[in-house]
Order: structure tokens, then sequence, then C-alpha cells
């Protein structure tokens, strides 16, 4: 059964100190013709093991390129990143990430989609398949096996992507504004499902988003970021007590919360507004 | 009280809707036989109408007639076969080789460093101004021939290669590594099929090239095969053979290019352009 197989992984790695650390990261884009751009500038932030924490800022203050250094996509240009004890210096499957516009393998069904990272771990056929399914039952695709990702809308593709980033047992979970492209409706389904997954199994998550009620809401804390050059802001604690979201939604706490966090970013957003005027 | 009327109305409106959408479908789809049989009616009237001289233009009966004499007397097959093996063959030549330069130009500095000069000057370059090179170094047999041709080909697939395989979404790329994809794997795994469809249109342009040089290369060079025998028609002054020739052509090219579509279908089943109506919203 793949859920045996899943419930030792806690105690794999004792050693290694959980979580993320991100110290004095910067990053700097220089475009071919064209003054560099700051991206990010001077970042520090400490991810505590199996914590859900949100990165949120306006629009192209960084918040991707944080994501992208962490996934180790992007080369380091200062500071450091470890995740899980482990300096990152490249892409790697301890770090499971999804894209905002899923980056499904379009030639491969869903099945084959979700197969494609337990084959790359050499995993015996029998066992791929049977965590495959498995998979593919918890984000309600079943029947939908040998579709592929064009015959699926937006959310059911999201859906494949998260399983298939889940099925590999990742330690960090790095997602990209991955509801961003879906309908309000799908939209709060996907986060509803997502918070129901991560009860089930909690691993560290980093995720990143520009709106400011699904942070509030999915997060323990929700790290708020200024407009470019992207600097940390303040760092919102988010925690709620145990109940549905459409319960959550409605308490003080929340609207107090969200009010909190919505006139931060108000002020950044502004603010960019104001230097991409002047 | 309008109610009935404005039904009864409505039910015209909804019925005349209903025909004139299927005339619509119907001409859609008679539509291109009715073009081509209008322009081979108007042929045949033209030319028995003696419009026209029937030497200058003979009627397609004519034409048909000896196309089928050719295909008893075994000299039709042969030549169609002949034609063929030497549009494949250089075709299948074009394919490898553009293929496999279209991916290692663009990752390989020094291949990139010795091939992106020739390319820029090839491509727009009309390759059959080569021909006689072709013939002084390779002779006037079937060698020549089939390397002229994939010669010719080859250029358009290495161009489209090079650029689908350079323009792959980045957050495929990185999935595939994040998933733990190596460089070789994310490279066959990843890049080829994403470019597939890239790819398949360049080799659907290279396809007519091919057997448009084939043709050239037959009536300079002969040996057989169509377009020696159309040369050799015009040359016995022999009007209704060289009109046989082209029909011959034409049906050659159609088949050769509908079954490139029909393996492009078959390649891309799991692209939009193959099932547009069957999305779950």
């Amino acid at each position: 059964m793949a859920s045996v197989a899943r419930s030792g992984r806690e105690h794999d790695n004792p050693a290694a100190a959980p979580g993320i650390s991100i110290s004095g990261v910067c990053h700097e884009y220089r475009p071919a013709n064209g003054r560099p751009v700051l991206a990010l500038d001077d970042i520090s932030l400490e991810v505590k093991d199996r914590e859900f924490v949100s990165i949120l800022g306006p629009s192209g203050c960084g918040k991707s390129t944080l994501l992208y250094l962490m996934g180790g996509f992007m080369p380091l240009q200062q500071g450091e990143i470890i995740v899980a004890g482990k300096t990152v210096t490249g892409p790697g499957p301890d770090r499971g990430v999804v894209f905002q516009n899923f980056a499904l393998f379009p030639w491969k069904s869903v099945r084959d989609n979700i197969l494609y990272g337990l084959e790359k771990q050499g995993l015996p056929r029998e066992e791929r398949l049977e965590i495959a399914q498995h998979y593919i039952d918890m984000v309600h695709l079943s029947g939908f096996e040998d579709s592929y990702p064009s015959q699926l809308s937006g959310g059911m593709k999201q859906r494949v992507a998260i399983a298939r980033t889940l099925a590999i047992k990742p330690d960090t979970l790095l997602m990209d504004e991955p509801f961003g492209a879906l309908d309000a409706q799908t939209r709060s389904l996907m986060q509803e499902e997502l918070i129901a997954i991560w009860n089930r199994s909690p691993t560290t998550v980093v995720f990143v988003t520009h709106d400011v009620r699904e942070a509030v809401l999915l997060a323990d804390r929700v790290a708020v970021m200024t407009a470019r050059p992207g600097r940390l802001k303040e760092i919102v604690e988010t925690k709620f007590a145990d109940a549905p979201h459409d319960e959550i939604v409605k308490s003080p706490e929340f609207l107090d919360k969200v009010d909190y966090t919505w006139n931060l970013v108000r002020a950044e957003a502004v603010a960019a507004d104001a230097e991409k005027a002047g | 009280m309008a109610g009935p009327s404005t039904n009864a109305a409505i039910a015209l409106s909804l019925r005349e809707n209903g025909m004139a959408h299927w005339l619509r479908i119907g001409f859609y789809k008679v539509g291109p036989f009715f073009t081509v049989t209008a322009l081979l009616l108007t042929w045949e009237l033209a030319s028995r109408l003696e419009l026209v001289i029937a030497f200058l233009l003979p009627p397609l009966s004519v034409v048909l007639l000896r196309i089928a004499e050719d295909m008893v007397a075994g000299q039709l097959p042969l030549d169609i076969a002949i034609t063929l093996y030497r549009t494949l063959v250089a075709f299948v030549l074009a394919m490898v080789i553009g293929i496999s330069l279209g991916i290692v130009i663009p990752r390989v500095a020094s291949i990139r460093w010795f091939f992106d000069p020739i390319i820029s000057i090839g491509l727009p370059m009309p390759k059959i101004a080569l021909l006689p090179i072709f013939m002084l170094w390779f002779g006037l047999f079937d060698t020549s021939k089939i390397l002229m041709v994939a010669f010719s080909a080859s250029f358009q697939i290495i161009i489209t290669t090079w650029s689908a395989t350079q323009n792959v979404e980045k957050e495929l790329i990185w999935s595939a590594r994040s998933l733990g994809a190596s460089n070789r794997q994310i490279l066959w795994e990843v890049i080829f099929p994403a470019s597939l469809p890239q790819i398949l249109t360049g080799l659907q342009i290279a396809m007519p090239v091919c057997l448009i040089v084939v043709l050239v290369t037959e009536m300079v060079m002969g040996g057989q095969g169509l377009g020696d025998s159309m040369l050799r028609s015009a040359r016995y002054v022999d009007s209704p053979g060289v009109f046989a020739g082209i029909v011959e052509i034409g049906i050659v090219g159609f088949c050769v290019i509908r079954s490139m579509e029909l393996i492009r279908r078959r390649l891309l089943v799991w692209h939009q352009e193959t099932q547009k109506e069957e999305t779950t919203v």
C-alpha cells in the first residue's frame, strides 16, 4: 500500500535540520541590453519543519524569483538557502514544485504524467502504478487516468500537477501561484483540497501568491514582501483554530488579519505604481 | 394577440436556419470536389469544343486513357515507384540530418560556430543551383539525385528543429528536472516531444520540396521516373504524354501530402489540434 510506504518517511532523516533557512539572498536580473534590475534585496527567512508559509507581495516584487531560487532553477548570486539541512545547488526531487501554468507534459496521459517522477526514482513497475493510482484517487481524478492534459479543465490540470508533485513524496513543497489561473469557485475548492491533503500528510510548504485572502487562509505565517526590489516587510501570524474554511472566513480574527495584511500589501502596490509612474 | 403567429414565425426561421445550416455543411463538404470537378470539366469541354487546339491542350478523357494505357503496360507503376523511392530515401536522409543538426547546433558551441554561417547563406539560396556540382561530384545516377534532394530539403528541417527545441517552455524543463530527470533524459523525454508539432510542420514543408527537386533532377539527368518520362514525352512532341505526367504528379503529390497529414494526426493524438471537441470544462 502506498499509504504505508508514506508513513515511514517522517523518520527517514532525523539528523537533517528540518525546514528551510534562507539567509542574505540577493538576486539581480541582468538583461542582455539594459540596466540590471535588483529583484531581491537581502532576504532572510526561516521556515519551520512542516510549516505552511505564504509569500505575499505585489506583482513584480520577486516572490516567484525567491521560489525558483529555493527550487534551484537559477544560480544563487548571493546568500545561502538550506532546505532540510542541504544547501541548494540545483533542482532535485527533495523539493516538489507546482507551477502556475501547471507545466504538465501534454504528450503524456494523466497517469503517465504522475508516473514520470516515480520512474526516475527507479521504483518497480507494480509499485509505481499503485502509487500513481493512489494520488489520482486523492485528487479525485479517477476515470481520467488516460486523458491528455488538453482534454482537462484548468482545475483538473492543476490537480494532476499537484498529484505529480506529491507522488514523489518531496520533503518540501514549493508552489508558485498554483491557483492563479483558476476561476474563483475552482480556486476555493482547490484551496480546501490542498489543506485536506496537507493535514493528512504535512510537509513544509512555501506558497507564493498575490491573493491576500488565499495567503491568510492557507498559511501558518504570511511573509509580506515590499515592491521591487523585494525585501521582507513583515511576517504575519495567520494560524487559526482548526475549523472548516467557511467558518474561518466568517470569523472576526480572520477578517482582521486579512484587513491588516491587505493594508500592508496595498501600501507596497501603491509604492510600486508610484515608481512606475515616476 | 401575436402569440401563435410569432411562434410560427420562430418555427419557420428555425427551419430555415436548419436548412441553411445543412446547405452550408454540404457546401463545405462538396466544395473542394466541386472546384476540381469544374476545372476538369472546363478542360474537357474547352478541348472538345475546339476552343483550344487539341495539341496544346488534349482533352482530359484522352489524357486519362493514356494514363490507363501506361498503367497496363507497366511503365507508369515503374516510374511512380522509382520517383517515390528517390523521394522517400532523400526525405528520410534529410530528416535524419536535419533533426540531428537542428538538435545539436543550438547545444554545442563549436558545431554552431561551424554551421550557423552555412545555414544563414544556404537557407534562402535556391539549392537547385548546385545541381551541376552534384552531377560533377556524384554522377548522373541515383546517388547524385538523392543527395541533391536531401540537401535541398534539410535546411528547412534544421531551422524548424533548431527553433522548436530552443523555445520549449522553461517550466516544462524545470518540472522534469525537479522530478529527477537527467540532462539527457530532458532532451529526449521533454524537449523532443514538446517540439514534435513544429518539427512535423518542418517535415511537412520539406516533403513537397523533395518531390519538386526529384522531378527536376529526373528531368535534367533522366534515369526514368515521372520527371524523366514527362520530359521525354515533351521531346517526342507527345502532348497527351506530357499532360498525363502532370496529372500523375498531381495525384502522387496529393497522396504523399495526405499520408503526411495522417502520420501527423497519429503522432499528435495528445495535441489540441487533434481533439477539439472532447475538452471537459
